[in-house]
């Protein structure tokens, strides 16, 4: 009887343990079930769970990920090799950490170009033992360029190069990063900042980048500690650039004046107004672009980043710093509305992103995990959509934490949060912090062919299994992940 | 198998003790971080997990509080639920049982905590109830068991 009960609970637990472990070597196309998003049926109700094996027979109209390339050829107008080491690197006096750097610094160099221009980065590892990717946060990117290892390209190893190339369609703020191992990588800085500016510039005066990244818990702005200083005249604009590369949600305010709001995650606001006396919360991942009005009486403007400040005006001004505001910008109705590309309130697809948390096994590990329409990791399904498609997703978040969620290779409009509309500018977003509690209805369209991750920006709690994909289909990938494989997006 | 239901009992007590010290070891450690000018929010907090270099060095008790109490800690309880099913101890099962259950319901308390603070609270005390609830179940086994029944002598009368 002790013997039957002891074999009975432990057996039950074992057969979990061992269900729960990965392959040593697998694509990430075996991950499911598949969700339709009702498209086979024309409702939402039935999607095709408990299938198994997406894309297994080839099938006619197949796309392997290497085939999503850049169409343009020629010689292009922004080339650029980037080498990654692993060293150790000073940041600030008596702040020494082992570091990634490229070309020798981190945050990496900033890549700047004008819209339309062809793209070309050269990634050259001379010494990250893991291996390494770019991948370009934000930016949409044709799918064999994303640079997510183990999905659109095997990691590039230590003497090894890649080439990544792109036409800069898009402009705004973004960032690219390590997609191999990123939850240590980025971490300890193998990123920097990608800007693409219109070809007639910009509105303001100063065009000033302000990446934050912490290193050993200190914040640095464009690698510096403290209060770094910008020279921008009396009475003159900057636009600040502000992108949040750490793991946690980020606000940012400004002292000394008013600001706006004039681009979230590269899109412009229509019609920003004036904020004062509130903050703006840049989710991970995220990126805003202010602008700030040096004060015409040769006093400075503060971006408060806590812990960290740019202080934008003539030489030697300074202003007084002020505290974190409570209130915060609400994105849901700042702004004014603006026309869509598109009908939202007639998709071709419809999903449910419910991020949990239960006790379980992820690759035998035991906790209590994350979970997406109340499975583990790799069993979270995989979003299916075809090209054209319109995509409305509702996420919601019961897990107890905050999660910034991260679209690849996508914008997604938001339309509601906890059922109230949007009212303000179009939110376009890629990086959106999905509360505890919350839930948002967003949309997209499924134009950008290929496999790509839709997942937590936390990155420990992606490489915890808070990792979803869009896969287009008839899309397949030659790369593999597993221990085997070398390769380990997360 | 009585010896290793005992223990395990004792060893959930003990690591309920470890838990504490180390919670407020880190919080101690991040005092004296903001005392001395250190910044901490979501970012700090969440960057120092995986890889990242600490802000300060107590950090890892945070993280060993996290993987002692949602995977050590419920590990022990369920092997004690199993030891309990051959020690043959009177209402052996039941109290393996309570530790157990009461160490579900802290793991719940300690992940609900970062939601409704006072949950966090009720965290707190529902760790004395599983000490002594753990630490009763190891204590009692000789008592009910009859082991060593020293204190069951007949007393003697002086005459």
């Amino acid at each position: 009887m002790a013997v039957a009960a002891a074999l009975l609970l432990l057996g039950s637990l074992g057969w979990m343990w061992l269900g729960s472990l990965l392959p040593s070597s697998y694509a990430v196309t075996a991950m499911g079930p598949p969700d339709l998003g009702g498209a086979l049926t024309g409702g939402h109700t039935s999607h095709l769970a408990g299938a198994s094996g997406v894309g297994t027979p080839a099938k006619a109209g197949t796309r392997d990920v290497t085939t999503l390339v850049e169409r343009r050829q020629g010689t292009p107008d922004v080339a650029v090799t980037i080498t990654a080491r692993q060293q150790r690197v000073t940041i600030a006096p008596g702040l020494t950490v082992t570091a990634y750097t490229l070309n020798g610094t981190t945050p990496g160099p900033t890549i700047r170009a004008r819209q339309g221009d062809l793209v070309q980065v050269t990634l050259v590892n001379e010494s990250v033992k893991d291996g390494a990717t770019f991948h370009w946060h934000g930016y949409d990117v044709p799918n064999a360029e994303d640079g997510v290892a183990g999905v659109t390209q095997d990691t590039v190893k230590p003497g090894q190069s890649h080439a990544y190339r792109f036409v800069a369609k898009q402009t705004g703020t973004y960032w690219y990063h390590s997609h191999q191992v990123s939850h240590e990588q980025v971490v300890r800085g193998l990123l920097g900042a990608l800007v693409v500016t219109p070809r007639e510039g910009i509105a303001e005066d100063a065009d000033v980048l302000a990446l934050s990244h912490l290193y050993a818990g200190k914040r640095t702005v464009q690698g510096k500690t403290g209060d770094v200083p910008v020279v921008v005249p009396s009475g003159r604009t900057a636009r600040v650039r502000v992108v949040n590369t750490d793991s946690g949600i980020m606000p940012v305010w400004v002292s000394g004046t008013a600001y706006e709001v004039v681009a979230v995650d590269g899109t412009e606001v229509n019609e920003p107004t004036p904020v004062e006396g509130r903050s703006v919360l840049v989710p991970a991942g995220g990126r805003v672009d202010l602008r700030v009005r040096v004060p015409s009486g040769g006093a400075a403007a503060r971006v408060e980043f806590g812990g960290a400040a740019l202080v934008l005006g003539p030489a030697g001004s300074s202003a007084t710093a002020t505290r974190a505001p409570r209130e915060s910008v609400d994105l849901l109705s700042y702004g004014s509305p603006a026309p869509l590309r598109f009908d939202p309130d007639t998709p071709d697809r419809r999903f449910e992103y419910a991020i949990g948390r239960r006790p379980g096994f992820v690759n035998g590990r035991p906790g209590v995990h994350w979970s997406v329409n109340g499975k583990l990791y790799p069993k979270i399904p995989m979003f299916m959509v075809g090209e054209g498609d319109v995509v409305r997703v509702r996420i919601s978040n019961s897990s107890g934490e905050t999660h910034p969620m991260h679209l690849h290779g996508h914008h997604v409009v938001v339309l509601a949060r906890d059922g109230v509309k949007a009212t303000g500018s179009p939110w376009w977003t890629d990086s959106l912090e999905v509360r505890s509690g919350e839930s948002f209805d967003v949309a997209f369209v499924a134009d950008n062919p290929g496999i790509w991750m839709d997942h937590c920006h936390n990155l420990p709690h992606a490489q915890e299994g808070l990792i979803a994909h869009v896969m287009y289909e008839g899309v397949t990938t030659p790369y593999r992940l597993g221990r085997d494989s070398g390769n380990s997006p997360e | 198998m009585r010896g290793v239901y005992r223990v395990l009992a004792f060893l959930v007590a003990a690591e309920v003790a470890i838990q504490a010290s180390f919670i407020v070891w880190g919080d101690a450690g991040m005092g004296k971080w903001i005392e001395n000018g250190g910044v901490v929010d979501k970012a700090t907090m969440e960057s120092a997990f995986d890889g990242g270099d600490a802000p300060f060095a107590e950090f890892s008790a945070f993280m060993f509080h996290g993987m002692n109490g949602m995977m050590v800690i419920p590990s022990i309880a369920l092997l004690l639920v199993v030891s309990s099913f051959f020690a043959k101890v009177p209402r052996g099962i039941a109290f393996a049982f309570g530790v157990l259950g009461l160490v579900a319901l802290q793991v719940t308390l300690g992940l609900l905590g970062h939601s409704f603070s006072w949950l966090g609270a009720l965290h707190g005390i529902n760790a004395l109830a599983l000490f002594s609830t753990a630490a009763w179940t190891g204590l009692r086994v000789a008592r009910v068991t009859g082991a060593p029944r020293v204190e069951k002598q007949p007393e003697r009368v002086a005459v």
